[in-house]
Order: structure tokens, then sequence, then C-alpha cells
């Protein structure tokens, strides 16, 4: 109940959106999720108490970007900065969505929430205010490559929202930045919709300091022949959930996910995906790695669900995961629910430490311990941040995980 | 293109186990309390350790809550509307196999199950358990010349009390789940081995299990024990006859396997399924694990599961001993509006150990089919692996196969791997086989056979042969 008392004590009841009048409504009923429904068994209950913790904020500091502008032709935005924009150019056209456009689509999301399942979602919403919510409607080709950055200030709790309409046949790249700072923590909820045709190379980069938390969850839905890619990574986050919710809703749709989490010290990052294919012809290939070190515990559990519709279903499920140390902890839970019968479906899932024979191999060639770990390390990384779009050129990613984390 | 009436027409063989044996028993009275399960105790003439052993379960039981978490749907069972107890009636001590009533012989002829001196020559022996009770246990004496015991648990608790004591409830603790906690109040029979030092089993062991009457459960409860160095096949079989009502049956098994022993435990369970519109059939929810205690040990399950209305059951091994091995090989046919919801848990907690999964599920109908399955590295499982491989094939589109494996790792140095894939009859395959003069079905089973091999492969010969017809007669009229 702390967390609703304390959004209604930070705002009077008027000044209240009516969507966040609506999901504190339905958190009301249990403000916590249910620690023993399955997505939230292994989550650390500690870790999530001192999640919301934190005192409300709705106004952020001044905003330091981590990195330059990789070229000027890279359009920048920063949630809770930027609220007024429109950019109409001869091949495309990027625009902010009004008020009513926005409302309708969260409401309509909102009503298929399941306190549980989407719990994320909804203390999103009912904390993201007016400022913090930013909504796009993308549309033509050639589009610049797009930043969003989020990120939550020092001994606060922040929430921000986006949501992003993709027109017909639009093709777009778009890279997410989730920042938490020292003792901070991050509510970030997406909602991504691909009309027909569209396609998107998402990267979602989320690094935190010391003690920090996120919760981020995106939504995405697929319409016919649209194609989604998404490259993410979480690191350095004290907590972080990150809560993935895709919907082919006709099928005839692609879906490429390749996702890695790095937990260290008593650090705990989870992943859960769920995939719907709501129609035929549905393609998905996923990836997910995590490395847990220390005394740390990484998360995976992946849902596949192909209902009878869904016939000519191709999807495919991968886990991997490195295991560090003897205190560290990984739990991969992978999972099909298939009913169509003519499709092709697939899962594995690994946990091993780095290859012995390997190391060795490098170390007779005159390769330190250190430097052969490195190497190994940086092709399992190389995988997943090469798919991250934008940042492979300028932003050094790789180089930050081997070295700063 | 695959014709789906052609395919659902093939021959639709009817449940051939499903007669009633017309024998008089002994019943007791509907209805679950301490009086009851003191009655039972007093029945079976036990010692007091296992009254005890069963009121305390009882007390944990009725605290306990019946699992949703499987999500199978079935009508709520009403507990107190089950007959705890049934037995044949007979004469009070049966010397040889002449004494048992003969329709009693015939109704495990009928099945297939030799009992009879002139069957005795395949060299199996026979623990034949009706409803509650064991009816006869074959070859004996041949087993007792080496030192093996096998009877059925209530002679065993009044002959060999000690190494029951010793190890009832040691692997399946009574409180262990809400199934569980119900057989150990209430279990009538079922069977008992022990393999001394160094023996290896002259015979593979066999037991079958009949229920016959419709309105009582069965729970028998198996415990092997493999001694040092040891080794031991054992089977186990199950039918029922048919039904419009539910029968419950929740047994527990527990297997312990000492330093160097291996147990080889299989079942070909083919308990009435209910009929087409899911009217009538067994609810079979079964705790089965074992132990491998000592270092070098090794278990390895096997089990073709075809029967029943709904299946819940993880056969398990918990791998403490050094270097111990753990095995499960899997199929599990679902037909009609069948359930099944089956898989394995692996716990690694010596060094070195290692486990095999191997699953393959087969849906048709409106079934549904499911592995759910744990691995799990303790802290000190350093160089423990695991490979587990699930496999569903999908026969029909009406029919759901679903796959919920768990992996857990605290033990960097350790290795997991799993894979799991789905896929239908491919028509190329189909097609081949009939261009070469197969007949439709016959081609249908040879694919679904072939794609049970690998499990197959790891049953006793006979029931490999047995197995790959019940396969085929079970998805006779279901292929699409």
């Amino acid at each position: 109940m702390e967390i609703i008392e304390k959004i209604k004590t930070n705002k009077s009841d008027d000044n209240l959106t009516e969507i966040q009048k609506i999901c504190l409504h339905k958190l009301q009923s249990s403000p916590l999720p249910n620690p023993k429904s399955g997505l939230w068994r292994l989550s650390n209950k500690s870790k999530l108490s001192s999640f919301l913790d934190y005192s409300i904020n709705e106004k952020d500091s001044k905003f330091d970007v981590p990195y330059p502008k990789n070229s000027q032709s890279t359009i920048r935005l920063i949630i809770g900065e930027d609220c007024q924009i429109k950019l109409i150019e001869k091949n495309y056209s990027i625009q902010q969505l009004s008020e009513d456009e926005l409302q309708k689509y969260i409401k309509e999301q909102i009503s298929f929430f399941k306190q549980n399942e989407n719990w994320s979602e909804l203390l999103n919403l009912s904390l993201s205010c007016k400022n913090n919510i930013l909504g796009l409607k993308i549309n033509g080709s050639k589009i610049p490559p797009i930043e969003v950055f989020s990120h939550a200030s020092r001994n606060s709790l922040n929430a921000k929202t986006l949501v992003i309409f993709l027109e017909k046949n639009c093709d777009v790249e778009l890279l997410q930045v989730n920042l938490g700072k020292e003792n901070s923590s991050l509510s970030q909820s997406t909602f991504f919709c691909l009309k027909e045709n569209s396609s998107v190379n998402h990267g979602i980069v989320s690094y935190g300091e010391n003690r920090s938390n996120l919760l981020n969850s995106l939504n995405v839905i697929q319409q016919k022949n649209s194609t989604y890619n998404l490259g993410s990574l979480h690191f350095k986050f004290n907590y972080a959930r990150f809560e993935i919710s895709i919907k082919q809703s006709a099928g005839n749709a692609k879906t490429n996910l390749k996702g890695m989490q790095i937990t260290k010290k008593d650090e705990q990052i989870s992943t859960y995906t769920k995939i719907e294919f709501n129609g035929p012809n549905g393609f998905l290939d996923q990836i997910n790695k995590s490395l847990a070190d220390d005394k740390s515990h990484a998360i995976f559990e992946g849902s596949i669900i192909v209902p009878k519709i869904a016939q000519r279903t191709d999807a495919s499920q991968l886990s991997r995961n490195l295991l560090l140390s003897n205190l560290a902890q990984i739990d991969t839970k992978p999972q099909l629910k298939i009913i169509a019968d003519d499709v092709k479906c697939k899962h594995g899932a690994t946990i091993s430490q780095l290859n012995e024979e390997e190391l060795f191999y490098m170390r007779t060639r005159g390769i330190t311990l250190t430097e052969a770990s490195k190497l190994q390390l940086s092709s399992f990384f190389q995988e997943i941040i090469s798919f991250i779009p934008i940042s492979k050129d300028k932003w050094d990613l790789l180089n930050k995980l081997l070295n700063e984390n | 293109m695959v014709n789906e009436n052609l395919v659902k027409d093939v021959v639709k063989e009817p449940y051939k186990y499903g007669f009633v044996t017309d024998i008089e028993t002994e019943k007791i009275e509907k209805g679950l309390s301490e009086d009851i399960i003191k009655l039972i105790s007093k029945k079976k003439e036990e010692p007091k350790f296992l009254l005890d052993f069963r009121l305390k379960a009882f007390q944990k039981w009725q605290k306990m809550k019946e699992p949703d978490w499987a999500a199978l749907g079935y009508n709520k069972i009403d507990y107190q509307d089950i007959i705890y107890y049934s037995a044949p009636k007979q004469k009070e001590k049966i010397s040889s196999l002449d004494e048992v009533d003969p329709k009693l012989l015939e109704t495990f002829d009928k099945l297939g199950i030799p009992l009879t001196e002139q069957k005795k020559l395949t060299n199996v022996a026979v623990d034949a358990v009706f409803d509650s009770v064991s009816i006869a246990t074959t070859f004996r004496e041949e087993l007792a010349e080496h030192g093996v015991i096998f009877c059925s648990i209530s002679e065993a608790v009044k002959n060999h009390a000690d190494l029951i004591e010793k190890y009832l409830g040691t692997v399946v603790p009574a409180s262990d789940n809400y199934f569980a906690a119900l057989n150990s109040a209430v279990f009538s029979d079922g069977s008992f081995v022990y393999i001394p030092k160094g023996v290896t089993c002259p015979m593979d062991l066999s037991s079958y299990f009949r229920i016959n009457s419709g309105d009582s459960g069965q729970f028998e409860r198996t415990l092997i024990i493999a001694e040092e160095s040891s080794s031991v096949s054992y089977l186990e079989g199950c039918t029922a006859p048919m039904f419009d009502t539910n029968t419950l049956h929740a047994a527990v098994v527990e297997l312990i396997a000492l330093d160097d022993a291996s147990i080889k435990y299989s079942t070909v369970q083919n308990w009435y399924a209910g009929d087409e519109e899911g009217i009538g059939g067994i609810f079979n929810f079964v705790t089965k694990r074992g132990k491998c205690l000592g270092k070098r040990s090794k278990i390895s399950w096997s089990q073709v599961e075809t029967g029943s209305a709904i299946t819940w059951k993880y056969p398990s091994c918990i791998l403490l001993g050094e270097e111990s091995v753990g095995e499960f090989y899997s199929v599990a046919l679902t037909n009609n509006l069948q359930q099944a919801d089956t898989g394995t848990k692996m716990i690694h907690i010596g060094p070195k150990t290692k486990s095999t999964i191997v699953s393959k599920g087969i849906s048709a109908g409106n079934s549904k089919n499911s592995y759910r399955g744990l691995v799990k590295m303790g802290t000190k499982a350093t160089g423990s692996r695991n490979y587990s491989q699930c496999d569903s094939m999908l026969i029909g589109d009406q029919a759901s196969a679903n796959t919920f494996p768990y992996i857990k790792s605290q033990q960097p140095n350790s290795e997991i791997e799993h894979e799991a894939s789905t896929c239908r009859i491919s028509e190329d395959q189909l097609f081949y086989l009939q261009s070469r003069g197969i007949e439709f079905e016959e081609a249908v089973s040879m694919m679904v056979s072939g794609f049970c091999r690998d499990v197959f492969n790891q049953l006793p010969m006979e029931f490999a042969a047995e197995a790959d017809k019940l396969l085929a007669l079970k998805l006779e009229g279901s292929v699409g």
C-alpha cells in the first residue's frame, strides 16, 4: 500500500491524469506483485522494496549525455526534457502523438494488463506524469537514427514512458539508453506499435551506477510483415528487471531478439520474455545471454506461445549462460506452449564457465590467462553488441564491459 | 496433403485391458480418517512404527493443499468418496500359486503376465498387485538363493521390519507433496526389493499393478534398495478396467543405490485413459524418486506413459554420491482428452555427478502433453554435467505440447545443456514411405517409433517390443 500512498501524497487527486488514476486503481487491490507467482518468485524481495524506497521525483536535474553525439544527423531525445517535437522533412516526419492518440492507445493496452504480469507497467503508468511520457509517431523512410535517453536522478525514483507508433512502410533505427545514477530507481516502460511493412532496429542499453535499480518493460505489437530487431544490454544494476512482451497480432512478422545481462557483486538482473504468435507464418530468433560473477544472480525466463491459429510458425530460443563464480547463481527457464501442429519450434539452454581448452590453447600461444579470458568474453559479448544499432562505432560498449565493469 | 479423415478412421482399437474381473472382494467403507488408517494398519498387522508413520503423514496431509501449478484441468477429487482398501477374498496365507484364486490367475493370464508355472520360462520374477494387495510373487526361491529379497511390501513389513524402518520415507518424506502424504497415510501394498552387497540380480524383477474395482483408489508403495556393488533391473506395468468414473492412483516409489550399485527402473503405464469424450479414466499422481547415495551409483528411469486420463509424474534422481549417474528416458503419448504433465528432476549435489534426460512427447487428438523438468547444480557439484533433450511431436491441430525446463546452477565448474524441439509428422517422409508401398498407418507408426527410438533402446527387450506395439495401437485413428 505504501507506494500508492506515496504517489497520492506526492500529488493531489486533481493533478493525477486519467491514466494514472486507472493504474492506481488497478494497483490498489494488490499493491505489490505476488511473490509466489512465477514471474516474481525469484525476484529478490528486499531489493524490490529498496527500489520503491526512494522518493518520487518528477523533475530531473539537467542530464549529462554519457557520450558525444555520433553525427549531426542523429536525432537525440531526452525523456522529460524534449516534449515538443515536430520534424517534418521531405522523406520523413517525426511528430508528437496527440493527447487523444496517446490516451487511447495506453488505455487499450491497460485493458489487457494483468496484475502480476504487468505490474511494472502499471507502476510506471501510475508514476509517470505528463512531462515524462514521450509519444512519437514516425513516418517515412531514410530516417536518421534516433537516440532516446531516460535517466533517474540521484536518491530518487523516476518514471519515464515512451510510446512509439511506426507508420506503414517505415524503417527506423532507434537506440534507447537507460541510465541509473547512484542510489536511484528508474521505472521505464516502452510501448511500440509497428504497423504493416514497417521495420525497426531497436537497441536498449541500460547501465547503472552504484546501487541503482531499474524496472524496464517493453511492450511491442507487430502487425503483418513488420520486422522487429532488438539488441539489448543490461549491466551494473543493483537490481534490474527487463520484461519483454511481443505480440505478432496477425502473424507474418519477423522478430529477432538478442539480449544480454551481466551481473557482478551482489547484483540481481533478470529478463522475462513472452512472445505470442496470433497469426500464421510468424518468425522468431531469440538469444539471451547471461554472465554471473561474484555473488550475483542472473535470471532468464522466456515463453513462446503458439496457439492453433499460428500455423507455420518458426521459432527458436537459445539461452546461453556463463557462471564465473562459486557464489553466483543462474536460473534459466525457457518455455514453449504449442498448439498449432505445423510449426518448427526449438529451444536450447546451456550453463557453463569459460572453455578451458580454448583458454589452454591461447596460453600455449603466449597469451596470458587474463588476456585469454578477455578474448573469450569479448567473443561472448560481441554477438549481442554488434546487434545494437548506432552504438557500435562511436560508443565503445565492448571496452566498457571488459574493462570498466 | 495428409488426409486427416483417412487417418482418423484407421482402426480404432478399443482398450483391450478394460475388462472387470468378477471376484469377491473385501472392501472397507468409503472415506478417510484416522480410524480408517488404523483399520488398514490393523488389517495388515503392522508394527507400531508404521502406524505412527501413517498417522503423522495423515496429519500433514490434512494441512496441505492439492497442488494446482501443473494447470491440469480435472474435476475436484472427493477424497471422502474413495475406498482406501480393497482386496480379493482369499485364504489367509498362500504358500504356493496353486492356492491363488484361479479367476485371479486368469486375469493376469489375460493381461499377458506370466504368473503360472508354464509361463515362468520367461525368466522374469513377477509381483502381481490386484487392487490393494499383492497376490503372488514368482521365483522367490531362486531369488532367495542369491540373497535377493523380492516380496510385497506388506510381507517385508512383517519379515524385514528393520529394513523398512530404516529406509521407508527417506527418499520421499511423508510431507514431500500432497499425493505423497496421502500415499504415506493409506498405502496398501506394493513391492519391496533388496539386493545384497555384490549381487547382480539373476533375473529382471517385475511388478504388475491392476486396479479392478471402480470405487477404490490404488496407493501402492515400492521400495528398492541396492547395496554396494549390486545391480537390478525392475519393470513395472499397469492396467485398469474401463469405468465411467475416475479412479485415483497415487503411488510412491523410492529407490536407494549405495556405492557402485545400479538400479534400472522401467515402466509401461497403460492405465485406462477414459473414452473419447474424456469420461472415466485413471488419475495418476505418482511420486517417484531415487537417491544415489553411494559413490559411482546409478539410477536409470525409463518410462512409456500411454494411459491415464491425467498423469502427474516426475521420476527424479538425487545425485549425492561422488560420480553418481542419473538417467531419465521417457515417452509420453496422449490422445483424445488425456493430459500428461511429466518430466524429471535431476538434483546434482555431489561432485562429478552426471545426468541425462531424453524425453519424447507425442500429443494427438485434443490432448495436452507437457514436459516439466528441473536440473539443479548445487554448490558442491563441481565437474558435474547434464544433458537434456526434449522433443515433442504434434499430431493434429487440437493437441498441445508444452515444455517447461527449469535450470538452476550454483556451480561454475559444471555444464548444463538443454535442447528442445517441436515438430509434426513430416509429409515428405510419409509420402516417401507410401510411395514405397508402405501402408499409411504403418508409415505413421514407423515414424513414431523412430521418433521414440532413443528411449525404446533403453527399455528391456520384452518391454521395448510391447511399447512399440502399444504406441501404434494408441495412435490408430488419431493421425492427421
